[in-house]
């Protein structure tokens, strides 16, 4: 019973029981598109010559028409020309009465007008001689036509009378209806007579059955129309995602695209990228391995040498499974995956592709957290030797990441940057120029020059890509970007500009959306500014829940930041065992930042306990960890500790001395923090320094302490950060006591009371933080 | 006038003649005649001028002579005036038909590519305008509205198509086409469990068959049994379901037993006897499954159940370019047939044309996601690119499918262990043997794998079973494995101490030709060590169980 309804079709595509992928081969049929583009020909053929200009722009026309016969009409602008050329033949309702001549009249109009084309054979001297482009185009035609069999002929009149009558909406007022042309061609389309239809019937049926009908009324793409479709789309998936379809949307289109041509294997790998961007698992494997089933026959096709070609999709559909998992976070799949890989392509000596096996394996083993520079420096050697650019600075750019992380030399990090831009430059891989201006943007921030980090991320912003700008995007939606923005919106939330940052930030939010794939960058951006701002303001209530937030994002990160509120909230015990076992980690991974970081706030924790003794040493094994790696930013935040530690201890000429060697970097590149920060300490050494000196120095050093503490207090009204500025206040009004300026220090006991009303929290000793 | 009067005699005697002649023709089947005395009758009620209700039966008579003979758009025109029920169902039905051929037709001379694939049933959207019309106002019948519901699905509208083929069902709940229709539309238990069907002893059946397609054998196997105890023992029907059903749990011998019953019942039947020639092929029984084909052939050889059972024949002969051949044949006669295309993929990997294997494969899954033996072949045609993690995903999809079957737990645990993964590869082996292992391999893979891991323990009790297992089912199995099992467990024994098993192992060893010598060398050891041992006289150590082998003879 049921089989009744099955269809009996014969498909057509079929040999020897194995469907061919590309039957498509022959992709020149007569459309009525193509029949009014002939008759736009076969005028300017036979009509007189015109104008040279005239002629010139005529031809590019021309050009353009009859290439882009099959692209889809609504992207580009390529099917308006039509009109536009018809304009410019003086003849031009002529060419258009012959359009409606055959629409209007019969069948053997249309077949009189392919009999009496010129045939570009016995045409020498017309444009359509058989070698021009116009004369290809017309044998092309006029060969597909003849292959015609009787019922495609009057299939293809009636196309033809549809799509004119449903163009030219008035058929018999030529002249009137060509306006409507030029508007109404934006939909001039191949499959536009099977939406008509479609339209026509869903006008009927509004009424009666409003049911969802969108996928049925949905016209199939043609060859090239999908083609134009996913490799559009691919682009924009890669470079700007926003503008790209939605991925419902896409993949819904998709969808409809597999339904009417199942064959079409690219839409497959389509999905699959589509549904990595929602993070679905189970449809990107099913579709990449779907992909890879269609593939592995037309690759075997093609190729000569048979086995070769199938062979090579293989090895690159376990390659790229390696890679799903990795992007998903399975590395023990990747591993097997890669491994698999890895063995096939030994097996076939494909060097290329073992090494794109091997970059994915530093890759993994980076991604698992263990060393894997020997690799890498393998990769690179390798690549090198096979000639594959894009691996060898790939390669040399996680190189340089690790090295960085290590410890190598600075000069070392940026020769071999130097080396790859070279390399980039002659290759014209713009992918990579961003990410290396990306990776020297971090590279400078790490080494604390906030300048340098600053003015290349301004260099990676305002660089135009090399790459041509295709589909009206330019590449602004990959990972470089996504850092080099979030280390602006971080360097401008240390010079105190919250509302840049909130722009940077905002930007970042709408390029980035949160389910896309370097959503998790910025956030985590964010949530640090937004935490150190708490913290700044001693809104410890505010910081605490950004905690676990962080902790979602970054495990390390939140731990340490788990330690500085609990640090904050005097919960010492819990904060020394979270920023022991954190040590203990770091120094398992390397994670120097973090290390130094973590001695850092164990230090602080030593003051709290007035163990300030116990402190010095963490505090100069940290010194000497940050200086061997030239963390400079760290390094002076360190020297801040030991000043204020020795300033503690009671050698406040020490803690001057210490503190004038961090003063300077700090100025230039510190956050206006640290700046104010630094800046209370030196007055704060002054201070002590001047009670055991005579009268009349003891002034002049009061003096200077006065103006450090008066700039202090600039910077920290900068930041607006309430419980310093109340110190400094309280300092000034002390200091100008006893320098007996009475209005000063009373202004400033003023804005001393006033905050501290405010604030009302009576807030840590001011002798005890730094 | 007289003339004109005795014509009018006459002519009432012509209708007379001519309705008795219909009834006959109709009878006999002779459907061209029906047509002939049909006109004739058509013209003479014109001269009549009958009411019009006679005429609406007519007209009926007509149309259904036109759409006996596939004359589908004649039928349309004659039924589009009529009222009845009746006619209004075959007026659709022809205009639906009239479509579908239509479109088959179409599809050979399309006009490019970007008509491929488009190329539809163009009445469908027509159709539904006007029975969804009807439908609001509930106008249909049992009949329209599977009408409505196959042109529903067609038009991939398969929610609202489950809806109306309900509604179908409990108009009309004798109508198994619906039932069928909506068989087709239920993907899984819980999507069976929601629809509220009506009661009817025809649910039973579908219930039975709606079992058999989601691979709950059990279930359905006891849901026939109940069918058969309440009377329908003799019907073909369930005797071929019940038959489906054991093929699909590889219970070889009940479905060939049933099969044969079957085929003794109903000697000229073509449907299921794929089904059937699959068990001959894997029981390899070459001249039944030669006697089927020819059999079959006789019948019908244009049939997609005759093209696939050849293929299988020549299949069993190693002749595989014969047999693809006949599956392409298949594949032909119905491309959506979707046993041609997985038996075509096996034809591909005999010959080893891997790629197109893939295709075969993947063409089955497209027609029905649920194939497990696409999936399983997929799996099996990467494991022979050897990409064993590759071929992981497809194992898993076919295991999904079938979580019962042992053979996709045998073939994941083997791709386990090919990438070391021993702790799931163990897992997989253990599951296939407690889900009843069917090629009593899993076992001794296990044990193999444990003996590779150096864990002889469990190595040994799996060898142990597996030896039981052996033994206890009875038949001759090839002896190379349990040879070694009994090479092993002699080892074992020794090595801990337990010559009397070791003893009785190596005897055991002694009867297979590849072990024949170990077992012999293994007994002077023990002599040796027993000799030995008699002078220092220590007590071993017992940790495993001593095989018990006195029960069985190999």
């Amino acid at each position: 019973m049921a089989s009744v309804h099955e269809s009996l079709y014969f498909n057509p595509m079929m040999t020897n029981g194995v469907v061919h992928a590309n039957v498509f081969g022959i992709k020149d049929w007569v459309t009525p598109y193509k029949i009014s583009v002939l008759a736009l020909l076969y005028e300017m053929t036979t009509s007189k010559p015109i104008a040279l200009q005239e002629r010139r722009r005529l031809n590019k026309l021309i050009l353009f028409v009859c290439l882009s016969g099959m692209l889809p009409s609504n992207s580009i602008c390529c099917e308006t020309p039509v009109s536009d050329a018809c304009c410019l033949l003086s003849s031009h309702t002529l060419s258009l009465n012959r359009l409606h001549e055959m629409a209007d009249g019969e069948l053997k109009d249309m077949e009189y007008f392919f009999a009496t084309l010129p045939t570009p054979f016995s045409a020498i001297d017309s444009e359509a001689y058989k070698t021009s482009v116009v004369g290809l185009f017309m044998r092309h035609m006029l060969l597909a036509y003849n292959k015609l069999s009787f019922s495609q002929v009057y299939k293809l009149y009636k196309a033809l009378q549809q799509y004119y009558h449903s163009h030219y909406s008035q058929p018999g007022d030529v002249q009137v209806g060509l306006p409507a042309l030029a508007a109404d061609d934006s939909d001039m389309d191949l499959t536009s007579t099977e939406d008509n239809v479609g339209e026509r019937m869903e006008k009927e049926e509004l009424d009666t059955a409003p049911l969802h009908e969108s996928e049925l009324s949905r016209g199939p793409l043609s060859q090239k129309q999908a083609e134009y479709f996913l490799a559009r789309q691919a682009y924009l998936l890669k470079n700007d995602e926003n503008k790209a379809l939605k991925p419902s949307a896409l993949q819904d289109e998709l969808n409809n695209m597999l339904k009417f041509n199942p064959d079409f294997a690219e839409a497959h790998y389509l999905s699959y990228l589509n549904s990595m961007r929602v993070q679905d698992i189970f449809i990107s494997t099913h579709s990449l391995l779907h992909y890879f089933d269609r593939l592995i026959l037309s690759g075997s096709e093609g190729k000569s040498n048979g086995d070769e070609g199938y062979g090579r999709s293989l090895r690159y559909a376990a390659l790229n499974l390696a890679a799903l998992h990795c992007r998903f976070g399975h590395y023990q799949q990747a591993d097997l995956a890669l491994q698999e890989a890895i063995r096939i392509a030994q097996e076939s000596n494909d060097h290329v592709c073992l090494q794109h096996c091997l970059s994915w394996l530093y890759t993994l083993e980076q991604m698992k957290g263990s060393d894997s520079s020997v690799l890498t420096e393998d990769s690179v050697k390798m690549a090198a030797h096979f000639c594959l650019p894009y691996l060898v600075s790939l390669g040399i750019q996680s190189l340089v990441q690790q090295g960085a992380v290590q410890g190598k030399t600075a000069h070392e990090l940026m020769d071999a940057l130097k080396d790859t831009d070279i390399l980039h430059w002659k290759h014209s891989l713009s992918e990579l120029i961003d990410i290396s201006l990306a990776q020297t943007t971090s590279i400078w921030r790490m080494y604390g020059k906030s300048t340098m980090a600053q003015q290349q991320a301004q260099l990676l912003l305002n660089m135009n890509s090399l790459e041509q700008v295709n589909f009206g995007v330019q590449q602004n939606n990959t990972e470089a970007f996504a850092v080099a923005l979030c280390h602006l919106a971080e360097l401008h939330a240390e010079q105190g500009l919250y509302g840049a940052v909130s722009e940077v930030l905002k930007h970042l939010k709408e390029q980035f959306p949160p389910h896309t794939q370097h959503a998790k960058l910025w956030m985590l951006c964010d949530l640090k500014i937004q935490f150190d701002r708490a913290m700044n303001d001693g809104k410890y209530h505010l910081a605490e829940p950004h905690v676990t937030a962080i902790a979602a994002l970054n495990k390390t990160e939140g731990l340490y930041r788990k330690a500085q509120v609990l640090k904050a909230l005097n919960r010492t015990t819990e904060a020394y065992s979270i920023l022991q076992r954190l040590q203990l980690y770091c120094e398992k991974t390397k994670y120097t930042e973090m290390i130094i970081r973590v001695m850092l706030v164990t230090a602080e924790l030593h003051w709290e306990s007035s163990g300030f003794a116990t402190a010095l040493p963490l505090l100069l094994q940290a010194l000497a960890l940050a200086r061997q790696h030239h963390l400079q930013a760290l390094a002076s935040e360190t020297i801040l500790h030991l000043a204020f530690t020795q300033l503690m201890l009671g050698v406040p000429e020490q803690a001057l001395g210490v503190l004038h060697e961090a003063m300077e970097p700090i100025l230039a590149h510190g956050a206006v923090m640290d700046k104010g920060r630094a800046l209370l300490l030196a007055a704060r050494c002054q201070m002590a320094m001047a009670g055991t000196r005579s009268n009349g120095q003891k002034h002049a050093a009061l003096g200077l302490a006065v103006q450090s503490l008066g700039e202090a207090a600039a910077y920290f009204s900068m930041l607006d950060c309430k419980e310093r500025l109340r110190d400094v206040h309280y300092l000034q009004a002390r200091l100008h006591h006893t320098l007996g300026q009475t209005p000063q220090r009373n202004k400033c006991a003023m804005l001393f009371r006033l905050l501290d009303q405010e604030l009302q929290a009576p807030g840590a000793a001011v002798a005890m933080r730094l | 006038m007289a003339a004109l009067c005795s014509e009018f005699g006459d002519l009432v005697q012509i209708k007379k003649q001519l309705i008795s002649v219909i009834s006959l023709c109709k009878e006999r089947g002779l459907v061209h005649s029906i047509m002939f005395s049909l006109l004739m009758h058509e013209h003479v009620a014109y001269v009549f001028e009958l009411e019009e209700d006679a005429q609406d039966m007519d007209a009926l008579g007509l149309a259904k002579s036109y759409f006996d003979l596939k004359e589908y758009d004649r039928a349309a025109y004659f039924l589009r005036g009529c009222s009845s029920q009746k006619a209004y169902f075959l007026y659709m039905y022809s205009r639906y038909l009239s479509g579908e051929k239509k479109k088959d037709d179409e599809t050979v001379d399309s006009l490019g590519p970007l008509e491929k694939g488009q190329v539809r049933n163009e009445a469908l959207r027509e159709l539904r305008v006007e029975l969804s019309k009807k439908h609001s106002a509930g106008e249909l019948d049992g009949f329209t509205l599977y009408l409505y519901g196959v042109v529903l699905r067609k038009l991939d509208l398969l929610k609202e198509a489950v809806d109306v083929f309900v509604e179908a069902t409990h108009a009309l709940p004798l109508h198994w086409g619906a039932w069928l229709e909506l068989c087709n539309l239920i993907t899984n238990i819980d999507m069976l469990k929601s629809l509220s069907l009506p009661d009817c002893w025809i649910r039973d059946f579908f219930i039975a068959h709606m079992y058999t397609e989601l691979q709950m054998i059990k279930e359905a196997l006891q849901k026939y049994q109940s069918l058969i105890e309440s009377g329908f023992s003799k019907s073909t029907y369930i005797v071929s379901q019940i038959a489906v059903a054991y093929h699909n749990i590889r219970d070889i011998d009940q479905a060939l037993a049933l099969f044969n019953e079957l085929r003794e019942q109903d000697p000229f039947r073509i449907e299921n006897m794929d089904t059937f020639s699959n068990l001959l092929y894997v029981r390899s029984m070459k001249p039944e499954l030669s006697y089927l084909a020819h059999n079959l052939v006789g019948i019908d050889k244009y049939r997609v159940e005759t093209c696939c059972v050849i293929g299988n024949y020549y299949s069993l002969r190693s002749q595989h370019e014969k047999a693809a051949l006949y599956f392409q044949r298949a594949l032909k006669l119905n491309p959506r047939c979707l046993g041609a295309w997985t038996l075509m993929g096996h034809e591909y990997m005999e010959m080893k044309n891997t790629s197109a294997a893939i295709q075969a494969y993947r063409h089955a899954i497209e027609v029905n996601k649920r194939d497990y033996r696409a999936w399983y072949g997929l799996g099996q045609t990467y494991e022979i690119l050897k990409m064993p993690f590759y071929c992981l995903y497809y194992y898993r999809k076919a295991h999904q499918l079938r979580p019962n079957d042992s053979r996709m737990l045998v073939a994941l645990g083997e791709s386990y262990e090919k990438l070391s993964q021993h702790v799931e590869a163990k897992k997989c082996y253990w599951r296939a043997y407690t889900v009843g292992d069917v090629e009593r391999m899993a076992l001794l893979k296990l044990a193999k794998l444990h003996e590779q891991l150096n864990e002889s323990d469990d190595a040994a009790q799996c060898y142990i079973i597996y030896i039981q297992d052996i033994f206890s089912c009875g038949e001759q199995l090839e002896h190379a494995e349990v040879s070694t099992a009994l090479r092993y467990l002699g080892q074992y024994y020794f090595k801990n101490k337990l010559y009397e098993e070791a003893s009785l192992c190596a005897q055991r060893c002694c009867d297979y030709n590849d072990a024949r010598e170990e077992g012999k060398a293994l007994l002077r050891q023990i002599s040796q060590v027993r000799d030995h041992m008699e002078a220092s006289n220590t007590t071993p150590v017992r940790r495993v169980s001593p095989l018990d082998l006195s029960s069985f003879s190999p």
